[in-house]
């Protein structure tokens, strides 16, 4: 499938004689799923994102399948001469956006990231933070097929962090493909179809991440007709369901996918009727409220 | 292709970064170009100067992108087509330069050879001068394009890697460039604007091959 990316034993080196610094990597990302890659400093995490967002070719092996891409670099620099709003408009052009669709996008965007209020601002009197939001809103704005995030949290403040969060659970959702480094371990915990381990410039996949959702779950009790099994989409992303009572159930799901859920449950049909919405305790499937 | 390069070129206009190769070139033309002097000979010189410029303005293009902002749009439209955006906005910022400077360049040359012997129609001068000004252009964003990133990474060798390139490009028997200014400047003694096309073609075909290996080779060299 074309949308379907795939790493073919792939290596890569800078320069003729430099070292290896990935070597007989595969790995295939299929569209609709979350792919963690990690790894110490250095390892060739970001490397190996570059090749996956094809900003870089193989030295050998191959790449196949050329998704639309959007990437998130690490450090986003405000030099840039326009204003927020400006190279949002101007990126989602080159996203393949029409001029009207992309101005309203990056607005909308910014709004999301709480950054709203600094869409006229120059670029180059934006934050670190700031420019962050202004590097993830460049990404997301033009619904790509496959989303690279390089750390893409760092900098970012707790609100915009948890919808960075939502935005990712949201493009998976909608069928793209989403593969991200960070550092933190409860980023998205528990939610990624696959983790990756760089080490010693080899991809391992890591089968150990049976632990659930060390980060914060959301718990939604819902009612549907008896008898009618709840949506296989919502299941799907349940860490774990419930019946409590005939038609009744408890689904608990990682905070980020909340919205995600909710919007499959209602979209059923028929469809199910949403009860009660309530953070649960982390690490925990015993969905008990939290005081 | 065209959100690209309307990026790249906004992003040219908005740094600033054109001021210092315009604002040469302008001095350059204020001190060599005095108006009532021989038409084809002042457009020969006019059109000799805008190839340095357009190389430089080929390196403030590439340069100026932050790699972060460059990584971006790359990873969207492929880097290759990103480096292309690049060139084609040096180039076609060169070509304005170029189209301006003939037609005030012709307009304030007298209309004569050279000790105005011969009269010169200022519309035939123009139509030899632009042709001439464009195989410039084109050549200098085409040495500008294989002197600077990728092809050449470190500032210590592009930049005189440059200036030698647009120096070969100017001075050397059997470069397009050379020709052209070669013809205006032989058109000025005789009274003849030339109506050669073949630097043209040479300098389109020049620089779309230039053009076309720093594009492939941008997707295979990064940082």
């Amino acid at each position: 499938m074309h949308r379907d990316l795939r790493l073919t034993a792939v290596g890569r080196r800078y320069g003729i004689r430099g070292p290896w610094v990935l070597r007989g990597v595969d790995l295939a990302v299929a569209p609709g799923t979350l792919t963690r890659i990690e790894g110490a400093n250095g390892t060739g995490k970001s490397t190996l994102l570059r090749l996956l967002a094809r900003l870089d070719a193989p030295t050998e092996g191959r790449i196949t399948g050329r998704p639309r891409t959007a990437y998130v670099p690490e450090r986003f620099p405000s030099a840039l001469p326009f204003t927020a709003v400006g190279y949002l408009t101007h990126l989602g052009t080159v996203h393949g956006l029409s001029r009207a669709d992309a101005a309203r996008r990056a607005a909308d965007w910014l709004e999301r990231f709480g950054a709203g209020a600094y869409a006229g601002t120059p670029m180059t009197r934006l934050s670190k933070g700031s420019s962050q939001k202004v590097a993830v809103a460049q990404a997301l704005l033009g619904d790509p097929e496959l989303l690279v995030l390089d750390e893409a949290w760092t900098g970012l403040d707790a609100a915009a962090r948890d919808e960075l969060e939502r935005a990712v659970a949201e493009r998976t959702a909608a069928g793209g493909a989403v593969v991200f480094v960070d550092h933190d371990p409860r980023r998205l915990a528990g939610v990624p179809d696959a983790t990756y381990t760089v080490h010693d410039g080899g991809l391992r996949r890591r089968t150990d991440s049976g632990s659930p959702a060390a980060g914060p779950v959301t718990v939604v009790a819902v009612r549907g007709p008896s008898g009618v099994p709840l949506p296989p989409e919502a299941v799907r992303i349940a860490l774990s369901t419930e019946e409590t009572t005939t038609g009744n159930h408890r689904l608990t799901v990682p905070a980020s996918h909340s919205d995600v859920l909710l919007r499959a449950l209602l979209a059923a049909r028929p469809p199910w009727h949403v009860e009660r919405v309530q953070p649960g305790a982390a690490a925990s499937s015993d969905p008990g409220s939290r005081a | 292709m065209t959100p690209l390069v309307r990026y790249q070129a906004d992003l040219l206009l908005r740094s600033q970064r054109w001021l210092p190769p315009v604002i040469l070139y302008v001095v350059f033309l204020g001190v060599g170009v005095q108006s009532g002097q021989p038409v084809l000979n002042s457009l020969g010189y006019t059109v000799a100067a805008l190839l340095p410029v357009a190389a430089w303005l080929v390196r403030i293009c590439v340069t100026g992108e932050p790699p972060a902002a460059r990584a971006c749009v790359a990873a969207a439209r492929g880097p290759a087509r990103a480096h292309l955006a690049c060139l084609l906005t040096a180039l076609l910022a060169a070509v304005l330069l170029g189209v301006v400077a003939t037609v005030v360049v012709t307009i304030v040359s007298a209309p004569a050879s050279n000790g105005h012997r011969v009269h010169v129609a200022p519309l035939r001068a123009a139509a030899a001068g632009l042709p001439a000004a464009l195989a410039c252009a084109l050549l200098g964003t085409a040495v500008g394009a294989l002197t600077s990133h990728p092809v050449l990474r470190s500032t210590g060798r592009a930049v005189p890697a440059m200036l030698l390139g647009t120096l070969f490009a100017l001075v050397l028997a059997g470069s397009p460039a050379q020709a052209a200014v070669d013809g205006l400047v032989t058109g000025s003694r005789t009274g003849r604007p030339p109506v050669e096309l073949l630097p043209l073609v040479g300098a389109a075909l020049l620089t779309t091959a230039a053009f076309a290996a720093a594009a492939r080779l941008s997707g295979r060299r990064s940082p």
